[in-house]
């Protein structure tokens, strides 16, 4: 076959031509009998503690679709991208799961950083973005899906028990970048709301390993609790520290992130017992449905899986409520899943019912405040059924479709 | 009163960290002029020597002291004697060639034990101060610090190994003509810098943790501490430590930790501005 350089050129310009509007079109699942979704975790890299779970429960929810016979008649292919801690890699795997893979979901992109530079790709090619991560609040566009606990929904329970059990005088300490300084900011709202005081925000560079100087700093300030926000392995060594200087014993701490990336198991129990967290889930919640989802999780996966923590359940719930929303929908198509999702769908799920909101596109959920003691998570309240922040009527799609600007909490 | 120890304590640790991870580099790149850009890396393998051996049963002060200095030492001397000897005298080149030995190292620790935190936890318990209470192992870094520093100095101006060594980075030439086997000096000093970086990683593995990338916090402190000590090996960059560290410490107490970091580099950038070859040059003359 002759093939000049102008008929190659021409001929692959007619098939790029083709995938991009027929993904535009949205015919994405023609008439085959799978259908792709994509997930978008950090497999490696420093944020793999938090990806490598996720993706885990990802595979697993896919596993028990297909076992069940499928979605809409059709199995369920998970193409999973490595996204390796690298911000750049979310928007460029999410572009190829939506034109080369023709996705019709996708997960993942679970630092706030990579969420941000991933959600305009996905809005672009309508692919619904179904998010799993706990994060700070304010993600508010129609094609982003929030499957986890938001700001209000982690920190405001765990505030609100913080002030009434442990005291009145909060000291928070962070990690310096986006989200830990806006769960910063709840921290003000509700030492207001509580009546307790917020003695100081100590922000650290996430590099930094010697928190001497801080530790000394807490003492002198002589809070009754403090609340930590430090993300990411070099962090840790601050526990490490606070345990060496005897403190552990005397200032309780809590933490919306402690736990998520599995610290618990890292560090060495005597670094750890008696630190509060909140997340709607942990894998030793005593219900019948945990019982069963556990016993199920552990037949297919495997008995000795990582532990399922409040961020990697999302990797599950984010699948499941896309599969009822598309059931519903009788269609894998973008709109029709989000309509679906709109009226409001009630799913019982490993950490309890859920219920999809309309105009956040947020989810109603339990969270419960959890205590740990040599490496394990034991329950010491619940709050059930907290609705996501509205943000004073901003965070709303149906007034807002075409709004895509990441909101901040109001003071 | 008790507030006050408890900040004492936060500036001669902060100096004693600085000291710490800068020994072995001072010896490195103050003596050879090898830029060893792998020296995190090697503060990172005697953390890894140091967990690895204690969770394989050994005491936690044998790990510490004795495997993780030797396991490293053996690790400089291969890379000694595969890279680093190759390339004495090409400053650039040395830096590129430890750059890459770095990647490796990180990529190597990555592939073995995965891109996850570990760690041993602190021993010897805590000392009530007041209403106060600090770690116990702090305490014995300094202190154990300050005998390194100590001993490095005795070895190099009261031992006829220190002489032979100081000779040799002096005048390389004179030194062979008088019978020296320079090549066996160098790789001698690199592989005892190589095994202080470890004993360094092995140190601060109790309160840090250990990760296949923490070195990179590491190597640009201990860089800044060395270049602004200059020429005098040992009380130049133990001088640096001294003006820098509390600079750090004080200012994280009573602003923020990010204008405590950010004013350690930006007094390092002052010193060498006014003394170009480092604090140093104050007491030796500028050499």
């Amino acid at each position: 076959m002759n093939l000049s350089r102008r008929t190659l050129l021409r001929s692959s310009a007619a098939v790029s031509a083709a995938s991009v509007f027929g993904s535009l079109a949205g015919s994405a699942s023609a008439a085959s009998d799978t259908v792709t979704i994509a997930s978008l975790y950090d497999l490696s890299g420093p944020f793999d503690v938090y990806g490598a779970p996720s993706n885990m429960c990802t595979e697993f929810a896919v596993k028990e679709l297909n076992a069940a016979g499928g979605l809409l008649g059709k199995q369920v292919v998970l193409k999973a991208y490595d996204c390796q801690s690298d911000i750049n890699k979310g928007p460029q795997y999410a572009q190829q799961a939506a034109l080369r893979d023709r996705a019709v979901m996708a997960v993942g992109a679970l630092t706030g950083a990579a969420r941000e530079a991933t959600r305009p790709v996905l809005r672009k090619y309508k692919v619904p973005y179904f998010y799993g991560s706990i994060y700070e609040g304010g993600a508010c566009e129609q094609n982003i899906f929030c499957c986890n606990t938001e700001g209000n929904q982690q920190v405001v329970p765990l505030l609100e028990w913080s002030f009434k059990t442990l005291g009145k005088k909060l000291y928070y300490i962070a990690s310096d970048y986006n989200a830990p300084r806006t769960f910063g900011a709840w921290n003000h709202v509700m030492a207001k709301r509580e009546g307790g005081e917020v003695l100081a925000d100590d922000y650290y560079p996430l590099d930094v390993t010697d928190f001497t100087a801080a530790i000394a700093k807490i003492q002198a300030a002589k809070p009754d609790f403090i609340h930590s926000c430090l993300v990411g392995g070099p962090s840790m060594s601050f526990y490490r520290q606070w345990a060496a200087a005897g403190m552990l014993k005397k200032i309780p701490i809590v933490s919306i992130i402690f736990g998520g990336g599995q610290e618990h198991e890292i560090l060495a129990p005597e670094e750890t017992n008696g630190i509060y967290a909140a997340y709607n889930y942990f894998q030793e919640l005593d219900t019948p449905r945990n019982k069963a989802f556990l016993a199920r999780f552990a037949q297919a996966m495997g008995q000795n899986h990582a532990y399922i923590n409040g961020e990697a359940i999302g990797g599950y719930n984010t699948v499941m409520l896309w599969a009822e929303a598309v059931r519903r929908a009788n269609s894998f198509d973008r709109d029709a899943v989000m309509k679906a999702w709109e009226t409001g769908i009630t799913w019982e799920g490993p950490g309890g019912k859920m219920v999809t909101d309309g105009p956040t596109h947020h989810t109603t959920q339990d969270v419960r405040i959890i205590r740990v003691e040599n490496r394990v998570w034991s329950l010491v309240a619940t709050k059930e059924q907290i609705q996501p922040d509205s943000y004073g009527g901003r965070c709303d799609v149906f007034a807002h479709p075409n709004q895509t600007e990441f909101l901040m909490p109001q003071m | 009163m008790d507030s006050f120890v408890i900040l004492c304590f936060a500036v001669v640790n902060s100096v004693a960290l600085l000291a710490l991870i800068s020994l072995g580099l001072a010896v490195i790149f103050g003596m050879m002029r090898v830029i060893n850009f792998a020296h995190g890396e090697f503060i990172m393998l005697g953390g890894y020597a140091t967990v690895i051996a204690n969770h394989c049963g050994v005491n936690l002060w044998l790990s510490m002291l004795v495997v993780a200095p030797m396991f490293v030492a053996l690790i400089g001397a291969v890379a000694e004697r595969l890279i680093v000897r190759r390339l004495y005298g090409h400053l650039v080149t040395t830096m590129l060639a430890t750059w890459g030995l770095s990647l490796f190292l990180i990529g190597a620790v990555t592939a073995i034990f995965g891109n996850t935190t570990m760690g041993v936890s602190a021993p010897l318990g805590n000392i009530p101060i007041g209403a106060y209470s600090i770690g116990a192992y702090q305490l014995f870094l300094i202190g154990i610090t300050a005998l390194l520093v100590v001993s490095s100095l005795l070895a190099l101006h009261w031992t006829k190994y220190g002489l032979i060594a100081r000779a040799a980075m002096q005048n390389s030439e004179m030194a062979a003509t008088l019978g020296i086997n320079c090549d066996r000096v160098y790789a001698v000093t690199f592989i005892v810098g190589a095994a202080i970086s470890g004993l360094a990683g092995a140190l601060l593995a109790p309160i840090s943790g250990v990760l296949p990338h923490m070195g990179a916090a590491y190597v640009a402190r201990a860089f800044v501490t060395v270049i602004s000590g200059g020429g005098a090996l040992i009380t130049g960059f133990l001088s640096a430590a001294t003006i820098l560290g509390p600079v750090e410490a004080l200012l994280s107490y009573f602003a923020t930790p990010v204008v405590g970091q950010a004013s350690l580099l930006l007094l390092a950038v002052i010193i060498l501005r006014l003394l170009p070859t480092g604090v140093s040059s104050l007491w030796t003359g500028g050499r």
